[in-house]
């Protein structure tokens, strides 16, 4: 304590200093206490920013802009026998025009027609299809409005701007609100976002396509990763000899899954599509790539699980006679089973969420039809966000965070089921 | 009991991954350059909803990558056509060829003007070709000392030409990778260049060295290579009102409320004047067609058919809104009666 | 017979075996009953079932593979004086018409009579064939059987046979690691030295400039393209850098509070929060780092008189380091706490608090173990696309400074593949070459980093 205060009057006690040195060091203690919370807190800040921001621009595109048009279907505009052919454009062309009887300017009449999406054409062409009978009637239809309209009504678009700076003029400003005030302008669910495939106009694009084909390129790794990573654990655990063999297998499997992602899209280009001759953006490509990069994940996961099944279960098993194979399947696997699928589910997530190697794949594809099995071309939920996201139309943005909250909730619900099983069957031995 | 039900479910499902019984593809296949897949989706889209035929796969791979799947050989595991953002090359050509690709029809679909731009905050520009390429070359003809040439000096619009403002030169624009950039430096480095007789002198004595002095872009900071997201330079632009930004005519069509077009040797870069072929930088987009494929892939006659009708390409088409500048009628017709005819492409 | 049809067939049967060699056993056992049996009834069953199901699953995969190039074959030979005279290539487009048209999907409008008699002929082949098959395998399965239930008798170690097919299995599933870390390096390295041919290696490594920029077209001399690779290193270094120094003292510091300090209830609730943010995908971070923090750094930055780019590192670095916070913080997480308690109670016993416990006594005995997760987080970053793609500029300056934009190994091998050039000029082989560097770094730290966390680990076990 000298050379703490060499220069402390012999009146101070050494209880003095210790005491003082005591506090000192508790504050110390605080501190850094303090500092850990504070560590943790940002993190959680950083979570809740990036979600607020996610949501903040994503929640308005589960809605969208309809407007209510009265549909005549004269007889004379449908040739029965060629339905498909009539022009639907033009019998929304003519509605419209009654309800603004007063635009007569062709210039102005293209602006008016501008207001309505280009989709709704064949909205009423699938609706004609479906019900010959309404041929020769008019009917009141609600019909998508074109992005611009939709921005505007969710109030995206800033309508005390200077005209020349406005996508929407004022004479459509106006349009919309005659329209608004005849209650034809109305924001419904979203339906077409969730029913449709891709679209280059955004009030027309949905999601499911890329949903399906993120579902059949899970399945494709589900199948595959699964049972060959559980084997593989298993037999690296139980039954593997020392030798250099299997260390190589073991340093290329650790090696495996700390490889960048974008590699194994190298891999995929180059043996699964120029080697084995397989589709281009096929979600069995996709399968085959995303097991390549999952299946490390699992095998340790595995491993980790396997391994803390206490050795005394396996020495009974196997004192009662089990052979070294009933002692694995019968005794060990059952007790390790919670903790495989929990790493699996972790991989699966990581695959759902995972976009670089499907960009080398050719995934990065304009595909409408949403597919309907794992040869046909398709695209994932990732890419498609990454598609989006580089749309010059403003109305995508929205677009682009509605998709990223539909791909989180997939994601949160794996990881509560995950999180769910481990808590569920973990065992403390 | 219950193992036998694994073994035997877990073989079926590994018989039935296999057995998925390989079929002719039945939707087209196009692949290329990322300027024109706007426009071919869009096509796409209208060819798909409107006809019995499926929606075409679009990949958007690059025109060189494109091309080089398109060349790759003949049969459904190939891809039908192939977008880019510039004419195809004679090795390629030759290559196509060499793989039994023998007949190829070459559609040019329109114009897409490459635009330099800047914040409505500031003023409009009006600027020669010449003056842009002392602006941004990366050696520019020694004025003191004819026939050589210095590293460029310039700070200011100003040194380049008093005629233009005294404001710092600073240039978005597109990385090498990029067909925009390629074109940019052919438009406009090639052409600028061309105007100062001492590099001219060069052409007949030097071609490397030539080549090199026009078309090497400075890498001094003042010409700034930005991504791919061209709506990233668009922001950049608005909020920085002295910086030019170099990209597609579509991204000016579309934020027309934020930036403008500089002149170039006099004509802005408007719709009308890119279609008239006044505004000197733009260039033509295309797609390539294996003739061999027709009849065997299900809809590609329609497919053209409805990317050449004039409610597409036409001066009033659709393909318009997303920024496409027509061509002329008569270029316009040709290329239609081309397609018609599906005239193969010779190139000599 | 179908093919549905016919798995459920062989399904149904290989239940049927599956008894029928468990009743053998008991037969062939006899009055002395199956504790005689060599294995338990139940393996004899499992080994019938699998000498049912191999033979016609195999004979089924098979003709799905080669049926078709067989059947095309064989119908194309009907018409071959008309194919006779025909390039390969134009063969090929008639076996895709001949396709279409037995799928009855398409029919070409040119089709003339002899393609559609082939296309009748190969729909013949097929139905004979599909019988034939149904035959082969159904015999196959049967055959199998009764192989299988012929040899059974007490003696007989089904249970050795029934053991050493599942461990071939499992052998064969541990492999498919070195297959892949072999197929990962093929395929990278020819187009690496297709590459290294046209530039040499020692400009790729020391060459200060990158400029992969050529020629369009065949008249223009190729400006000359520059593949010196260092600047694209040293903004991946930089990036990386950045998501380090954010992520590393974040990530310690929770894993330090929640292994020390943390209640059990704190923990449980904020351990999955936290994994939550391992889990959002990377374009998502992208998505953000390129729309929402970009522009906050770059007006903050504005509003300190900086000029600042809006593809700044820091943006992408500063996403990037939130994205590898959970990583660091499991993998300390893990390391603090193979820390045996006895250190920390001797620790506790000489008066220590516990910061100066963990300060001076836990992150000490497992610093090995933290620097080896670091590494791993730091081949992470190295590798991490979809957020430098987003959100990271293309320009390969060379520049400490991190509000200026810099361009990383895996942005360029994006670009570089889906660009607008040639293919096979060295723009596009440049990226396999920055691939195998890439594969190459991250194999070296990553190695390093798990040999340091294994001696780590066994030092205390």
């Amino acid at each position: 304590m000298q050379d703490v205060e060499p220069s402390a009057p012999s009146s101070v006690r050494t209880i003095d200093i210790i005491n003082r040195r005591l506090n000192k060091r508790y504050r110390a203690e605080k501190r850094f206490k303090r500092l850990g919370l504070a560590a943790i807190l940002s993190s959680l800040l950083f979570l809740g920013l990036l979600f607020t921001s996610i949501v903040s621009q994503g929640y308005s595109a589960f809605v969208q802009t309809y407007i209510l048009l009265d549909i005549h279907f004269s007889r004379d505009a449908f040739d029965v026998s060629n339905l498909a052919g009539a022009d639907y454009n033009g019998l929304i062309r003519k509605s419209l025009q009654s309800l603004f009887p007063e635009v007569r300017d062709r210039q102005e009449k293209r602006m008016l027609n501008g207001l309505v999406s280009s989709g709704a054409p064949f909205q009423i062409q699938k609706m004609v299809m479906s019900d010959t009978s309404m041929i020769g009637s008019t009917r009141s239809v609600w019909v998508p409005a074109d992005d611009d309209v939709d921005m505007l009504m969710k109030g995206r678009i800033d309508r005390s701007a200077p005209e020349a700076e406005r996508r929407l003029k004022d004479v459509q400003l106006g349009w919309i609100d005659g329209l608004r005030g005849d209650l034809r302008l109305k924001k419904k669910f979203n339906r077409i976002f969730f029913t449709s495939g891709d679209s280059r106009e955004p009030e027309l694009a949905g999601i499911l396509g890329a949903t399906m084909g993120s579902m059949y390129t899970l399945i494709v790794t589900l199948l595959l990763s699964f049972p060959v990573g559980v084997a593989s654990a298993i037999y690296l655990e139980e039954f593997a000899p020392r030798n250099k063999w299997v260390d190589l297998i073991e340093v290329n499997i650790n090696n495996l899954a700390a490889v960048p992602s974008i590699v194994f899209g190298l891999l995929g280009l180059a043996v699964f599509l120029n080697f084995f001759g397989l589709p281009r953006s096929a979600p069995l490509v996709g399968g085959l790539v995303l097991t390549l990069m999952t299946l490390p994940t699992i095998i340790i996961a595995s491993r980790v699980s396997i391994q803390s099944v206490p050795p005394s279960i396996r020495e009974a098993a196997l004192g009662v006679g089990a052979s070294k194979m009933q002692t694995v399947f019968h005794h060990v696997m059952p007790l390790a089973i919670p903790g495989m699928l929990t790493g699996t589910i972790i991989g699966m997530a990581r695959a759902l969420g995972e976009s670089a190697p499907l960009l080398m794949i050719g995934m990065v594809a304009f595909i409408v039809d949403p597919p309907g099995g794992i040869l046909e071309p398709a695209t994932v939920l990732p890419v498609q966000i990454y598609l989006w996201a580089d749309s010059p139309e403003r109305a995508f943005v929205e677009r682009t965070s509605a998709a990223i909250i539909v791909l989180l909730a997939f994601l949160m619900v794996m990881n509560a089921a995950a999180v769910f099983l481990r808590s569920r069957f973990e065992r403390r031995w | 009991m219950k193992k036998s039900i694994v073994v035997g479910l877990a073989a079926a499902l590994c018989v039935s991954g296999v057995a998925v019984e390989a079929s002719a593809r039945d939707y087209i296949s196009i692949v290329g350059s990322s300027t024109v897949y706007p426009f071919a989706t869009t096509v796409a889209e209208q060819f798909g909803k409107a006809t019995r035929f499926k929606t075409p796969k679009i990949e958007s791979t690059g025109s060189g990558g494109g091309l080089k799947l398109f060349c790759s050989g003949i049969g459904t595991e190939y891809p039908d056509i192939a977008n880019a953002s510039r004419r195809i090359k004679k090795s390629e050509y030759e290559q196509c060829r060499e793989k039994g690709v023998k007949e190829i029809v070459e559609v040019k679909i329109g114009y897409d003007g490459i635009v330099l731009a800047n914040s409505k905050n500031a003023p409009q520009m009006d600027i020669e070709r010449k003056d842009l390429f002392l602006a941004l070359a990366k050696s520019v003809p020694d004025p003191a000392n004819e026939g050589t040439f210095i590293d460029n000096p310039h700070k200011t619009w100003k040194d380049v030409n008093p005629a233009l403002p005294a404001v710092k030169i600073e240039v978005l624009g597109p990385p090498p990778t990029s067909g925009t950039r390629d074109a940019f430096v052919e438009l406009v480095m090639d052409e600028g260049c061309a105007a100062f007789p001492s590099i001219e002198a060069l052409k007949n004595t030097d071609k490397d060295r030539y080549k090199s002095i026009c078309q090497t872009i400075r890498e001094d900071g003042v010409y700034i290579e930005a991504g791919e997201n061209d709506n990233l330079i668009v922001q950049k632009l608005n909020v920085n009102p002295d910086a030019y930004g170099i990209f597609g005519f579509s991204f000016l069509d579309q934020n027309t409320d934020r930036i403008q077009g500089s002149k170039i040797e006099g004509k802005s870069p408007a719709f009308e004047e890119i279609a008239a072929g006044a505004y000197p930088v733009s260039r033509p987009l295309y797609f390539y067609v294996k003739k061999a494929h027709i009849g065997t892939i299900p809809g590609i006659e329609e497919y053209l058919a409805e990317f050449t009708s004039d409610k597409a390409w036409g001066e009033e088409g659709y393909l318009t809104d997303k920024g496409l500048i027509p061509m002329p009628d008569d270029e316009r017709l040709r290329f239609a009666d081309d397609v018609k005819s599906l005239r193969p492409l010779t190139m000599e | 017979m179908n093919f549905p049809l016919l798995l459920i067939v062989i399904f149904v049967f290989s239940q049927a075996a599956y008894w029928l060699g468990y009743k053998k056993a008991f037969f062939s056992a006899g009055e002395k009953g199956p504790v005689h049996l060599h294995s338990r009834p139940q393996y004899y069953g499992t080994l019938t079932v699998l000498w049912c199901v191999i033979p016609p699953l195999f004979i089924l995969v098979a003709w799905s593979v080669f049926s078709e190039t067989v059947l095309t074959g064989l119908a194309l030979k009907t018409m071959s004086e008309y194919t006779g005279n025909l390039s390969p290539d134009e063969i090929s487009l008639l076996k895709s018409d001949l396709r279409n048209i037995v799928s009855g999907r398409f029919i070409p409008p040119a089709a003339d009579a002899a393609l559609l008699e082939a296309a009748d002929h190969y729909r013949h082949m097929r139905d004979i064939g599909r019988q034939g098959l149904s035959a082969l395998a159904l015999a196959s399965m049967i055959l199998g059987t009764i192989i299988v239930l012929v040899r059974i008798r007490p003696g007989m170690r089904a249970r050795n046979h029934v053991e050493k097919m599942i461990s071939i299995t499992l052998i064969t599933c541990s492999t498919i690691a070195i297959f892949t870390t072999v197929g990962i390096v093929l395929s990278v390295l020819f187009e690496s030295i297709l590459f290294f041919q046209q530039v040499p290696v020692t400009e790729f490594l020391f060459g200060l400039k990158w400029s992969p920029q050529m020629a369009i077209r065949a008249d223009q001399v190729a400006a000359s393209g520059s593949f010196g690779a260092v600047p694209v290193f040293a903004g991946t270094v930089m990036i990386s850098t950045i998501a380090m120094l954010v992520a590393a003292p974040l990530g310690l510091m929770s894993a330090i509070y929640l292994s020390d300090y943390a209640d059990r209830k704190f923990r449980a609730a904020v351990k999955p929060l936290l994994e939550i943010l391992a889990g959002v995908p990377t374009v998502v971070y992208g998505f953000f780092a390129a729309l929402t923090v970009a522009p906050v750094i770059r007006q903050f930055g504005e509003s300190l008189g900086l000029s600042v780019s809006s593809e700044s590192a820091l943006a992408a670095g500063l996403v990037m380091g939130i994205m590898i916070i959970p990583f660091v913080m499991s993998i300390s997480d893990d390391v603090i706490n193979a820390v045996p308690q006895a250190l920390r109670d001797g620790s506790y016993a000489l008066g220590a608090t516990k910061s100066e416990t963990i300060k001076k006594v836990i992150i000490p005995a497992a610093l090995p173990g933290i620097v080896g997760g670091m590494l791993l987080a730091v081949s992470r970053a190295i590798g991490e696309t979809m957020i430098v793609v987003m959100a990271a500029g293309l320009s390969a300056n060379l520049t400490a400074n991190p509000l200026q934009a810099v361009t990383t190994v895996t942005v360029q091998i994006v670009t570089l593949l889906v660009g607008d050039q040639e293919f096979d000029s060295p723009k596009t082989l440049a990226a396999f070459a920055l691939g195998l560097l890439l594969f190459v770094v991250t194999l070296i730290l990553n190695i390093i980093a798990l040999y340091i966390v294994r001696k780590y680990r066994e030092q205390y076990e």
